[in-house]
């Protein structure tokens, strides 16, 4: 059995709507799956359990041999999960670099009285914090962004400065919520080349969501359909780009 | 020469000018500019911990009048000498220890804000489990059942009968002594890797618990750092007016920090302490429009309460043509100052 990411049966109910039933996957070191579905398919609702946003009404999320279901978010993300949303969620009036910054403050070794009396130990330690993480912006080429405000940027770029400030949690499990929303064909293009570098880079197991099928497709390794909560389908983005369930969940039944 | 280092330079000139300036009002300045001056002190003080909780950590908080009467309290108890106290405690008499408790008033300063923080620590898990009005409601609450409390326990506080005759120990160099300190104190916290948390919190709650901040931990160093200052500042307060009593307290003095940091700019420290000092400064010398006024062809009787319309009329001008206060979110920085004298590189 591995170990390493697992849910099993992941029931998510609330009051009496199943926003998902019985979700299973069991994910490699390095793989590279998505997880698509029509609007409202609980997409969202699966992340939110593995995060910790939601605590799930039964089933297992089993992440390096640990239970982690029910834990607080941010012990998740401490435990090596990140995550990026679908409806963009920066620190808007903080600058870019201060939003990565902030992604190492979980890190940190020294006291909040370290910081306010001015030590040396706190001050090279928070050089340190600025020196990486302008290597990640340097690495999403948001360099020359460094220090505008978060809200003011483009679209684009505000999702990039999302991954970033998710990888700056130094992640072995990256989750994206629909990277590609809102992107055109060039920019979706660039941004699968990215994702496919970053997870070599940073030896980083993705887990995706996203509508656009080009990018889906292209990019993951393997896919899952959700529909109303239940996974109609699993496999190669060959075999799914075949299943007659995906086809009737996304166009309906043939006439 | 490094920024940082020029900058750490200017900051130790500025503060050595402030206090040349405060050792010519010391000793050439009348009684009454001392005391404003004193008062600018105290406020900035007790707005710029205020503005830890409000502005950085964007949590409405509406108790330091709380902290700051437990600060008063504390600080007044230990400074008094037991034989003052049994003259004052004439309805019921003061429990031990605090009847022979007896401390030099530096002592009895961090007392203040250390009991200040005790009561913060106390009450955090019911106010931080909720947020938004709720929470800005149990503040209130809070703030509102220290007061009762001082009024009830006869014992400990002297009920309505308050504490008078204090030593006036505040002096120029206590007050600006330690409003320099919380300032610088503070700036560091929140220009460092725990105030960025706390904006992250700020900003967006959900966005910040996924990058690993653990929003009650953080909220709650904020609000004790904020209660320990507003305590101290509440024993400096104690031994400048050197009468206490609960009705010193009330929201009434929540209500002027709350708008002192909402015209300087909500999250901004510079903000703080100018608003605190156009405060402590504005209420004195606006004084003059209570005053009977005689224009010859017009006079104009005294009106009480004048400056409270002057004062509210000022707030609302302040927030129609700056909305987001004096300041903004915007920080004095040297780089600005020498920008405009035109004498830092541009760019």
């Amino acid at each position: 059995m591995n170990d390493f990411f697992r849910l099993e049966d992941l029931v998510m109910q609330f009051g009496g709507l199943t926003a998902v039933s019985d979700f299973s996957i069991t994910m490699q070191p390095g793989e590279l799956v998505g997880l698509i579905g029509p609007n409202g398919a609980g997409k969202t609702t699966v992340f939110n359990m593995i995060t910790g946003f939601l605590n799930p009404t039964s089933g297992r999320v089993i992440w390096q041999g640990q239970e982690v279901a029910g834990l607080a978010v941010h012990k998740i993300t401490e435990a090596g999960i990140a995550r990026t949303f679908q409806n963009i969620r920066l620190f808007t009036d903080l600058t870019v670099l201060e939003n990565v910054m902030v992604s190492f403050h979980q890190h940190i070794r020294t006291y909040f009285w370290e910081a306010m009396l001015g030590l040396p130990t706190y001050q090279r330690e928070e050089k340190r914090i600025r020196d990486t993480a302008m290597e990640f912006l340097q690495e999403m080429g948001l360099v020359h962004l460094a220090k505008e405000k978060a809200g003011g940027l483009a679209y684009g770029q505000q999702r990039r400065l999302e991954i970033a400030r998710a990888l700056a949690t130094r992640p072995r499990l990256l989750l994206l919520d629909e990277p590609a929303a809102g992107m055109n064909p060039h920019e979706t293009n660039e941004l699968a080349e990215l994702v496919r570098q970053l997870r070599d880079r940073h030896s980083l197991t993705i887990f995706l969501i996203e509508h656009d099928m080009k990018f889906v497709m292209g990019l993951c390794e393997r896919i899952k359909v959700l529909d109303y909560g239940i996974t109609i389908a699993e496999g190669t983005p060959a075999e799914i780009q075949q299943n007659p369930a995906v086809i009737k969940a996304y166009l309906g039944e043939p006439k | 020469m490094s920024k940082s280092r020029r900058n750490f330079i200017l900051n130790i000139a500025a503060i050595i000018v402030l206090f040349i300036i405060l050792f010519l009002f010391n000793s050439y300045g009348t009684n009454y500019q001392i005391r404003i001056l004193n008062n600018i002190a105290v406020f900035i003080t007790l707005a710029v911990s205020y503005n830890l909780v409000n502005g950085i950590c964007g949590i409405l908080h509406l108790g330091p009048n709380a902290f700051i009467t437990i600060g008063a309290y504390t600080s007044a108890l230990l400074t008094m000498s037991a034989a003052e106290k049994q003259m004052t405690y004439i309805i019921q008499p003061l429990v031990w220890p605090l009847s022979v408790l007896h401390t030099p008033f530096v002592l009895s300063l961090i007392a203040g804000g250390v009991m200040a923080t005790i009561f913060a620590l106390l009450i955090s898990f019911p106010v931080f489990r909720v947020r938004g009005d709720y929470l800005a409601i149990v503040t209130l609450g809070f703030g509102e059942v220290i007061r009762v409390l001082a009024n009830a326990l006869q014992s400990i506080t002297n009920g309505p009968l308050g504490l008078k005759g204090l030593v006036p120990y505040t002096n120029l160099w206590w007050s600006w002594g330690v409003a320099v300190v919380t300032i610088i104190m503070v700036q560091k916290l929140i220009n460092g890797s725990y105030g960025r948390a706390m904006k992250s919190i700020r900003e967006d709650e959900i966005a910040a618990r996924a990058m690993g901040i653990d929003p009650f931990k953080h909220l709650l160093l904020a609000f004790l750092i904020s209660a320990f200052f507003s305590g101290v500042a509440g024993g400096l307060l104690a031994h400048l007016i050197t009468t206490i009593s609960p009705t010193l307290f009330t929201f009434f003095l929540t209500f002027n920090l709350l708008i002192i940091i909402v015209v300087g700019g909500l999250g901004s420290t510079t903000g703080a302490i100018i608003g605190a000092a156009l405060f402590a400064w504005g209420g004195e010398a606006l004084r003059v429009v209570e005053r009977p006024l005689d224009l010859g062809f017009l006079k104009i009787p005294g009106v009480p309460g004048m400056r409270m319309v002057i004062f509210s009329i000022i707030l609302m001008l302040v927030i129609i043509f700056a909305r987001r206060g004096i300041m903004g979110r915007n920080e004095f920085s040297w780089d600005w100052l020498l920008t405009k004298l035109r004498l830092g590189e541009r760019g």
